[in-house]
């Protein structure tokens, strides 16, 4: 709650809020004449002095005409105060799902800065004009009658503090409406993302369930809200009418006292057209603009508020790769992917990482990227921790090809040269003849078209994603199965061509083929790795054997000529059955082996 | 076409009650002034004083109580509403089918459901709301007439510079917030097509250029948010004159006729509120502006509602093996030729390759097979009947389908494999057959644990798309679903393929030759025509059939 409000205040410090205060102030003026105008016209107008009343009548259009320039410029500055504000979370919001990944940030763009846009604005213009009243009612009344001011503003001021007590109870519930909405927008993604998906499988049902619970959960906090918004309602009626009401109550005894008619007309006046419309805005802009300010705004803070680790080295020495016991879990209690790890990766090695999808290769590439801290062990990238590089130094040091490539709405150029901004003409197009991507990118219509990238096929963006790495000015390359969506030649070409592009290349191999390709060859296999060539793996590591077994280039014949896997090797060898605690995957791999069994008879 | 008064019909429950309320509301307001007055008059005269006061009193309890009924009757309908039409929302995207939600995007849709449903549900809160807020100024006038008719004459003349600033008020305010809701349509997808690409992102360092590029609507957005408190400024500057001059020409009015003793001072108090009422631009304002955010927000629903929901046939499947028959069927597509007269008849049971070079047509095929696009011309059946004629749930309980990057939907892993699972063992079969199994099972919840949680790679995302396929008793649709797959894991679920102990038709779409060569018989397209339909072995001696593989 201090860090919203604080942030409320931060954005209140500004020349707008200045110049927003100071057009409130022509505005008091109206408010404090209306009723002195009132009950001096009345009283003239009862003396049966006609013009006296009309030029008190006259004073009063005088203030108003000048509150009306005050209120214009007011609005003016209102949202010069509220756009940079919407500005400032909007860029927090963008920055903050970029370095998070988190995918409900799209809801919160929409749904949330917006709510906070508005109340931030509503509650600038409803304290301002709350002030602008209080003000202006408190000074005329006491220049009127200040007798009267004693029986109008206690009973105002009790309504006032029962509504503020009111505001805790709602707070729980705009927290309930609030999650169920970010829910809605997080289930609604991802079921609108996979309707064909959700049409194959016949879940249309389901999906609208998925959808319907947050949706439902949402209207429910709604209509708890609605509750306390009606004990709101009561709460006005005790600042708004009461004072009224003891005025009326009063009036004899006032009248008796000496006050005049005009007098008392000019006090219900001033509860009438003051306070009334002031407290009841003040109250509905706290009670719900208030709490939906400071829990939307809270919700925004806390997911954009992100310490980013510290990166405190410029320079690497180097490109080559060193770890000592490497070990590496995603969580406490989970199962290590890598465990006790010691690699050597001299520059200029080309060397492929092969095992079983899962085992933990992608892990080892995050690792060596500096994507991931190690949970043990060390691991060093030119003589540095990864983690502790600047992101700039790293991405001059290597490059990650990820699978899913990126592929943004721009121009094919643009996309290029993401990583090398200033790369020559030269430059692009040897990049493009290397990875063999010159007849998608004449088909997609040169350099300077643009790329939807919906249109693309995955091995399309891969293309375009290989080509960029080729120009990006890293030494060390790292393809995470950056080619699995190309067909086996273009794999080769891609390879090739970062093979002799200089620098080390780690290959996370996607099909076996790549590791014939590599110099050197990690065969990841659960806890325990392999480093060795093609031909020395074949004799040393059953797993490789198995996996180089299971390959053929361009099979000849139908399903006969295919060989079995080695008697006595598990098919894919899942890395449970390394560790004992594990009676599922102990039985999974039975089950497996009877699948072949069952196949070979 | 759904329309803003369908929207707003749909509160009719609570409707009449806040209409009441409202009306309730209206009347105390209309009387209040006149009780008031009669009050002050009692008080000078010194006589009927108490009766007055109870009026008045009872009068205000009255209000009171409509306004806490209105507070909670319009913030339930809003919420009924809202959950009615965001159900309906979700419903027609998810029955239109991938053709239904092709020409929108995922993040601009999640806007609809999420922020603009909740605008337009407002419709009929605001319509009727906006109804009785007209009867204080109307019912001020018939009230003013009845005190003195001049009364009458002068407030008149100010209502009609009211309502001009208002009708100017909303066609401005409805233009700008389309444009603004546009615009922040538009930063949302770029974002998310950003965090598709969130792993290279932070590898290369450039999330602040990625900013940059989402973040340069960001200008235009606070240009569009600028004009509208432009707008508010004009009106809110207008509202501050237009209100005191109407009260100022009645009070004048009303001044010399007092001296004329032809009314009071309590009806000249009345009167002065009566020229409040009808020039009080407050709730009007705010009303009118909801108007228009209904208005744009049902204009959103509405496109997304105008979705065809995709038709079904009644009709069950008869027994039989899984025959699959094409009956010249084309696909046109934005004047594309994708599938050009193709017509096949694949016996039941076979494991069928669908090869072809980049763009031939192999996915479309895939597509029509499993129904998720409809032929242009001509019809797909399986085992005698049209694949459109059978019923959706015997059409999916029949018909499998996988893709080369599926889309996984769902609270858990689970979900994602069998969303509607009566029990986990077809569940766990399913994701032994297709090797899903052996990563699930290191996960830290096994098959509970959160899709969104986990991080998964894309040959991990295939084998759970091809475990929700699996259970499909008689056709398997499979579109390049096991590419991301490394080699051994894809030659063990080949093999299960193709030694289906279910014997269903499995149509497989691949570009490798081992999956073709293990296929009983291979589809071969070319340009949306089918160039041969033969066992690999035969096509193999042919060049141009070779060099699909490359």
């Amino acid at each position: 709650m201090k860090r919203e409000l604080a942030y409320g205040a931060q954005s209140l410090r500004s020349r707008a809020t200045v110049k927003l205060a100071a057009w409130s102030v022509p505005e008091i003026l109206p408010t404090a004449i209306y009723g002195v105008a009132v009950a001096k016209a009345t009283d003239s107008f009862l003396a049966g002095q006609v013009w006296q009343g009309i030029g008190w009548l006259g004073g009063l259009i005088a203030a108003a005409g000048l509150g009306a320039v005050g209120a214009r410029q007011v609005y003016g500055r209102l949202g010069d105060l509220v756009e940079p504000v919407r500005d400032d979370l909007v860029r927090r919001v963008v920055g903050g799902a970029l370095r998070s990944g988190d995918e409900s940030a799209v809801a919160r763009l929409n749904r949330q800065v917006e709510i906070v846009r508005d109340t931030f604005a509503g509650l600038v213009m409803v304290i301002r004009s709350f002030g602008v009243t209080l003000f202006g009612v408190l000074a005329g009344l006491l220049s009127l009658a200040p007798l009267v001011a004693a029986f109008v503003v206690p009973p105002f001021l009790l309504g006032f503090a029962l509504s503020l007590a009111v505001l805790g109870m709602a707070a729980d519930r705009v927290r309930a409406s609030l999650q169920a909405d970010e829910e809605l927008a997080a289930s609604a993604g991802m079921v609108f993302g996979g309707v064909r998906d959700l049409t194959a499988t016949g879940a249309e049902e389901y999906a609208e369930r998925l959808v319907g619970e947050p949706i439902e959960a949402h209207a429910s906090a709604e209509r708890a809200l609605a509750k306390v918004g009606a004990l709101r309602t009561l709460c006005f009626a005790v600042g708004g009418w009461l004072p009224l009401l003891i005025l009326l109550a009063a009036g004899p005894w006032l009248i008796g006292r000496g006050v005049s008619t005009g007098t008392l007309l000019g006090g219900l006046t001033y509860v009438l057209i003051g306070l009334q419309p002031a407290l009841g805005t003040v109250m509905g802009a706290l009670g719900d603009s208030g709490l939906r300010f400071v829990i939307t705004l809270g919700r925004i803070l806390d997911v954009t508020q992100q310490t980013e680790p510290e990166r405190p080295l410029d320079t690497a020495h180097g490109h080559r790769v060193e770890t000592r016991g490497l070990t590496f879990a995603y969580g406490p209690k989970a199962e290590p992917v890598l465990d006790h790890l010691d690699l050597s990766i001299p520059e200029g090695d080309h060397l492929a990482v092969v095992g079983p999808s899962g085992i933990g290769k992608s892990t080892l590439a995050a690792l060596i990227c500096g994507m991931l801290t190690p949970t043990s062990g060390q691991l060093s990238l030119g003589g540095v921790a990864p983690t502790e590089l600047s992101t700039a130094a790293l991405a001059e040091t290597r490059v990650l090809i990820p699978q899913e490539a990126y592929v943004f709405s721009g121009t094919v150029l643009e996309n290029l040269i993401y990583l090398l901004p200033d790369a020559t003409t030269t430059e692009v197009s040897a990049a493009i003849e290397a990875i063999g991507a010159g007849a998608l990118i004449t088909r997609i219509g040169g350099l300077e078209a643009t790329v939807k990238p919906a249109d693309l096929s995955a091995g399309e963006r891969q293309l375009l994603a290989l080509v960029r790495a080729y120009l990006s000015p890293a030494p060390l390359v790292v393809l995470d199965e950056a080619t699995c969506f190309l067909d086996a030649e273009a794999e080769r070409q891609a390879e090739e061509a970062f093979a002799h592009r200089g620098g080390t290349l780690i290959v996370i191999a996607h099909r076996i083929t790549s590791a014939l390709r590599a110099r050197r060859i990690l065969v990841l296999d659960g806890t325990q790795a392999t480093l060795g060539t093609h031909p020395t793996l074949l004799k040393t590591s059953p797993l490789y054997q198995d996996l180089h077994g299971n390959w053929t280039p361009t099979p000849p014949a139908p399903t006969a000529a295919h060989p079995q896997p080695p008697a006595g090797t598990p098919p894919t060898a899942p890395p449970a059955d390394h560790t004992p605690p594990a009676p599922t995957a102990t039985e999974d791999t039975s089950t497996a082996s009877r699948h072949h069994l069952a196949a070979g008879g | 076409m759904t329309t803003f008064g369908e929207v707003a019909k749909r509160g009719r429950g609570w409707l009449p009650l806040i209409g009441l309320n409202a009306l309730i509301g209206s009347a105390v307001t209309l009387a209040l002034p006149t009780v008031l007055g009669r009050s002050v008059d009692s008080i000078v005269a010194g006589s009927d004083y108490s009766r007055w006061l109870i009026i008045a009193a009872t009068l205000i309890g009255l209000g009171i109580v409509a306004s806490i009924i209105d507070a909670f009757a319009g913030a339930a309908c809003v919420a009924e509403t809202t959950a009615w039409l965001r159900h309906r929302l979700v419903r027609q995207v998810v029955h239109g089918g991938p053709e239904g939600a092709r020409g929108f995007e995922t993040g601009d849709l999640v806007t609809r459901v999420s922020a603009n449903a909740n605008d337009a549900a407002q419709a009929g809160p605001a319509a009727v709301t906006a109804l009785a807020a007209i009867a204080p100024p109307v019912g001020s006038l018939v009230l003013l007439a009845l005190i003195d008719v001049w009364l009458a004459a002068a407030f008149f003349g100010g209502v009609v510079l009211v309502m001009l600033v208002l009708l100017a008020f909303a066609k401005r305010t409805a233009d700008i917030s389309l444009a603004y809701q546009e615009t922040q349509g538009q930063i949302a997808s770029r974002l998310a097509e950003s965090l598709t690409g969130i792993r290279t992102i932070a590898a290369a360092g450039t999330t602040a250029r990625e900013e940059r590029r989402i973040l340069g609507l960001l200008p235009e957005l606070h240009k569009h948010g600028v004009v509208t408190w432009r707008i508010l400024a004009r009106s809110g500057a207008q509202a501050a004159v237009v209100g005191p001059l109407v009260l100022v020409a009645v009070l004048a009015v009303g001044g010399v006729q007092l001296v004329a003793g032809k009314i009071t001072a309590g009806e000249l108090f009345a009167a002065s509120q009566y020229a409040v009422l009808g020039a009080g631009l407050g709730t009007l304002t705010g009303v009118i502006g909801e108007i228009a955010r209904a208005k744009a927000g049902v204009q959103r629903a509405a496109e997304v509602l105008a979705i065809d929901a995709v038709p079904h046939g009644s009709m069950a499947l008869p027994a039989g093996a899984g025959q699959l028959t094409f009956d010249h069927v084309t696909v046109v597509a934005d004047g594309n030729v994708l599938l050009d007269d193709v017509s096949l008849d694949l016996p039941g049971g076979l494991t069928v390759a669908v090869v072809g070079p980049s763009g031939a047509g192999k996915s479309v095929l895939a597509a029509v097979a499993a129904r998720l696009r409809d032929p242009s011309t001509g019809h797909v059946s399986l085992d005698g009947v049209p694949l459109q004629a059978v019923s959706r749930h015997a059409l999916r309980r029949a018909v499998g389908c996988a893709f080369e990057r599926p889309q996984l939907v769902g609270r858990t892993i689970g979900e994602a494999i069998a969303p509607e699972a009566v029990s986990p063992v077809r569940t766990l079969a399913a994701a032994r057959a297709t090797h899903a199994h052996d990563f699930v099972s290191r996960l830290p919840d096994g098959y509970l644990t959160s899709l969104r949680r986990a991080p998964m790679s894309g040959g991990e995302r295939q084998r759970l798309g091809l475990a929700r396929a699996w259970p499909a008793h008689r056709l398997l649709v499979l579109d390049d679903a096991t590419s991301s797959l490394d080699t051994a894991t894809e030659r063990q679920i080949g093999r299960t393929l193709t030694e289906d102990r279910h014997h269903r038709t499995r149509l497989i779409v691949t570009h490798r030759p081992a999956t073709a060569a293990r296929a009983d018989l291979v589809v071969w397209l070319d340009r949306g025509q089918v160039q041969a339909v033969a066992p690999h072995a035969d096509l193999w001696h042919n060049t141009s059939y070779r060099e699909v593989f490359g």
